[in-house]
């Protein structure tokens, strides 16, 4: 079956009433739990687990649990810009150039660029999962421990960029992330670490947890402190919409996004959070003005929102050409694919085809609807920022506990959102950016077990790192990152503070 | 005018979070809908055991949603209610390397309502024997049933030289190479089976342990290692795709969910292990009528044809086993395993 025969044969399918209504449903409540701190996609999915069992057909429930999926990354920029709390790693740099434009009055212009980024990227993601997924899927298996590692190293030197005003106070951050993540149980040996006889600390802390508490409930510590604060958000909201110039602004950051998004989030594990993060540094690298990035930049924004939706389009392809899932959502969404007798992997589109593409065609439909529900919904949330910081943001604590909560229905993780609450709140007082901190706890598991698979691969040799195209060329971009930055701090020590403009140097 | 508008939106907030709480108990209260006619039905079972039971049961999953165990409990839940007037309802407690979920029911009241599923995998089995874990797997749970075994069928990449464990054995001997083995975890079966294997021919594998099964089976099919192993519905679809060649599982009978692929022991390697046992346990102390109506139910779900259909699709096997068999079923494993690790010498260092 040729690609426009599987298509219109996917609209047919799509477009049934009762298929429509799903997608649409899973795109509601995708959002939904989006907006919702804490309330992830896996956790919703596994919920409703349950009741997709019972449907009748595998392509209504798959078409279902996409949207939710898909819904969840358009909601998710929702809270990041508006109150600082991304529900997931790949929203984290979206936090940090949306929140400081909600400051400034342009809540809606960030809004409206990500639900706008969102749709070209999604749009753009599901073209490429229809054209050129089983190839793209033969790649990625070529990324073994060796090739995650090198990857995961270049994320890790984009975060530090991040940090903007301060490398070293970036370091640390990340240095703090790192050591956050080795407490629980030794990913190659299963030992525990670092837990004191603590159960909860067993499995070491929770992304979700981590992230809510450093950026959302520390942000709402500091603002206790500044009273006059408080007041800037809730009197300036500005225009809803953004401008054409806004758009004309970001279109390049949206395009540039999406293909990062795309070919990254192909890989199993991290590519989200990579792919969003690389778009970062590259639009500071392009931007005229970079010296806005971080102090609310709407490319800052537009590029990584893009580039974590295109991921989750591209999240698919591992599933339904390999039948590896990527993550713990498309984890789940697997199993109710295998429960219903319906098998992931490279026989889906021969056997299945009406799953294959029915699903396909509804992430154009499902793009569209959502398109259509976020968009109104931007004046609706900003109406948010004029709830009273007393009442808000104890509604927001309270959301925030419910969400950790449900994560394992377990109590331990209420209690560690007050120490990494703690934590942020401390990290705001001494001027730390706090983006590297989560971005290296998400990293840092991929890069250890990378790292010593790698090292057991090859007998303890490290050429390993330099004899495979792939990790030899990834670590040749790491080191003229490293170089560029070098002589960038050098270059500019002699100008002596100009302007403390700040480079990634090139991707 | 404004403050109007904001308690709105935080009613909508409120509304949102409700409809998702709602949509959660969706599964539980269909359920509880269909069991009217079965009702009559169970009425003699429920004589028997006083008024147990008399409200819904909780089934804890101690891994996260989607794994094999999981699949498992929902297959269970799915046709439970044609043979039990109160529903099931799969709760899963991840977290500390599935320690949270066990420690939550070890400390349930053991009144029936609480149970566990995944009650012999490698965390009961294994893990005690290598280091501290806040539960005693043979004290504190009584076993109501076995449901399934989860074998490791030992897999190399489809692209590979090797037919069988001889050839992949010979090889290894000649060239003198390290077999490097691509498994779930250090703790996990796998990795066990692994070492049994090296330490009975005498070849050198070099285990490469990941964070869960899916990751080793995505490295193994990339090739990034010489063999591997995962669970029937790890790796079923790729055996169906080519991508991966079964050689051998390491039960000490073949799994009926794998008729064709060979025993360890057939192919001359003297060496077999109890792979990944799914039993439903409950809280040390529950009532004998108790575990024995559980019993019943379970029995009887593990002969109804669509739970059979959804474990086919599942590539799990069923071996039901009733309390007492499966409370020495499982000591055996135990202490097999023990033997196994003293003798492997393995340790989490």
């Amino acid at each position: 079956m040729g690609i426009f025969e599987g298509l219109f044969n996917g609209f047919s399918i799509a477009l049934q009433g009762y298929n429509l209504l799903f997608a649409f449903l899973g795109c509601l409540l995708g959002t939904a739990i989006g907006v919702l701190p804490g309330l992830g996609p896996a956790a919703t999915i596994s919920l409703l687990l349950p009741v997709v069992y019972k449907m009748s057909s595998p392509a209504t429930s798959i078409i279902f649990l996409a949207g939710i999926y898909y819904g969840s990354m358009y909601g998710g920029s929702t809270t990041s810009i508006l109150l600082n709390l991304p529900g997931e790693a790949a929203s984290v740099v979206t936090a940090i150039d949306g929140y400081k434009m909600a400051l400034k009055g342009r809540a809606g212009a960030a809004l409206g660029i990500a639900a706008i980024g969102s749709f070209i990227a999604g749009t753009i993601g599901v073209i490429g999962l229809s054209i050129v997924a089983p190839p793209l899927a033969e790649f990625a298996l070529r990324f073994g421990p060796p090739e995650y590692f090198a990857l995961t190293l270049v994320g890790l030197l984009l975060a530090v960029f991040l940090s903007g005003s301060s490398i070293v106070k970036g370091l640390i951050a990340l240095l703090i992330g790192l050591l956050l993540a080795s407490v629980g149980l030794d990913p190659i040996t299963g030992k525990v670490r670092f837990a004191g006889g603590i159960i909860g600390l067993q499995g070491g802390f929770d992304f979700v947890t981590l992230a809510m508490g450093v950026f959302g409930i520390g942000e709402i510590l500091y603002s206790l402190e500044q009273n006059i604060k408080g007041e800037i958000v809730t009197t300036k909201i500005g225009k809803v919409f953004p401008t054409i110039k806004d758009f004309i602004e970001a279109k390049w950051a949206i395009i540039r996004g999406s293909l990062i998004g795309f070919f990254v989030g192909i890989l199993p594990g991290g590519g989200a959070v990579i792919a969003s993060l690389a778009s970062y540094a590259v639009e500071k690298r392009c931007s005229k003005k970079p010296e806005e990035f971080g102090q609310g930049a709407i490319c800052g924004v537009a590029g990584p929102e893009s580039a974590n939706n295109a991921a989750s389009s591209a999240s698919f392809i591992p599933l339904l050409t390999l039948g590896i899932p990527g993550n713990a959502s498309i984890a789940m969404i697997f199993a109710a694919l295998m429960i219903q007798g319906v098998t992931p992997g490279p026989f889906l589109v021969k056997e299945h085809a009406d799953v294959f593409w029915g699903v396909i065609a509804s992430m154009y439909i499902g793009n569209l609807m959502l398109l259509a529900l976020n968009l109104p919904l931007v004046g609706l949330w900003v109406q948010l920022l004029k709830v009273p910081f007393g009442i808000l943001a104890p509604a927001v604590v309270l959301f925030t506990c419910v969400g950790v909560y449900s994560i394992a229905n377990d109590t331990f993780n209420i209690y560690a959102l007050l120490f990494f609450g703690l934590l942020g709140y401390f990290m705001r007082k001494l001027d730390f950016e706090p983006g590297p901190l989560p971005l290296a706890f998400v990293l840092a598991p991929i890069i250890e077990n990378s790292l010593r698979q790698s090292l057991l691969m090859s007998g303890g040799s490290m050429a390993i790192f330099f004899t495979r195209p792939i990790a030899a060329t990834l670590f040749a971009i790491f080191i003229a990152l490293v170089i560029a930055q070098g002589l960038q701090s050098l270059r500019q020590r002699k100008r002596s503070k100009v302007s403390p403009e700040m480079s990634t140097g090139e991707v | 005018m404004y403050r109007k508008k904001a308690w709105r939106i935080l009613g909508l907030l409120m509304v949102a979070l409700l409809v998702l709480l709602i949509a959660s108990g969706c599964g539980g209260k269909s359920a509880t809908q269909n069991n009217t006619p079965s009702q009559e039905k169970n009425e003699g079972a429920a004589a028997t055991s006083s008024k147990y039971p008399e409200k819904p049961i909780t089934i804890i999953v101690p891994y996260a949603a989607g794994g094999s165990t999981d699949a498992l409990a929902r297959a269970i839940e799915k046709v439970w209610t044609k043979y039990c007037p109160q529903p099931v309802m799969i709760v899963n407690k991840p977290g500390a390397g599935a320690v949270v979920g066990r420690e939550f029911v070890k400390t349930s009241k053991p009144d029936g309502y609480t149970l566990m599923i995944g009650y012999g995998s490698g965390e009961d089995l294994i893990g005690p024997q290598l280091q501290k874990v806040p539960y005693d797997p043979l004290k504190d749970f009584t076993p109501i049933a076995r449901m399934s075994i989860h074998s490791t069928i030992i897999c190399v990449p489809g692209n590979s030289q090797f037919k069988s464990m001889k050839e992949l054995i010979d090889w290894a001997k000649t060239s003198n190479q390290p077999v490097t083995a691509s498994v779930s975890t250090a703790t996990g079966n796998v990795n066990i089976t692994m070492r049994g294997i090296g330490k009975v021919t005498g070849i050198n594998i070099v285990p490469i342990p990941h964070q869960g099964g899916a990751q080793a089976i995505t490295d193994l099919i990339g090739g990034h290692a010489i063999v591997g192993g995962g669970s029937g519905n790890e790796v079923a679809p790729h055996i169906q795709a080519g991508r991966l060649r079964p050689l051998a599982v390491d039960l000490p009978e073949r799994d009926p969910a794998f008729p064709d692929v060979p025993t360890l022991k057939e192919q001359g390697i003297n060496f077999y292990s109890w792979g990944s046992v799914k039993g439903i346990a409950a809280p040390a102390g529950t009532p004998k009528e108790v575990v024995d109506y559980l019993a019943g139910v379970l029995k009887k779900v593990s002969e109804d044809p669509e739970f059979k259909e959804s474990m086919k699709n599942l590539n799990q096997p069923i071996l039901y086993m009733g309390p007492e068999e499966y409370q020495k079923f499982f000591k055996e494993a135990y202490d097999y395993f023990g033997k196994l690790i003293k003798d492997l010498n393995i340790t989490l260092q």
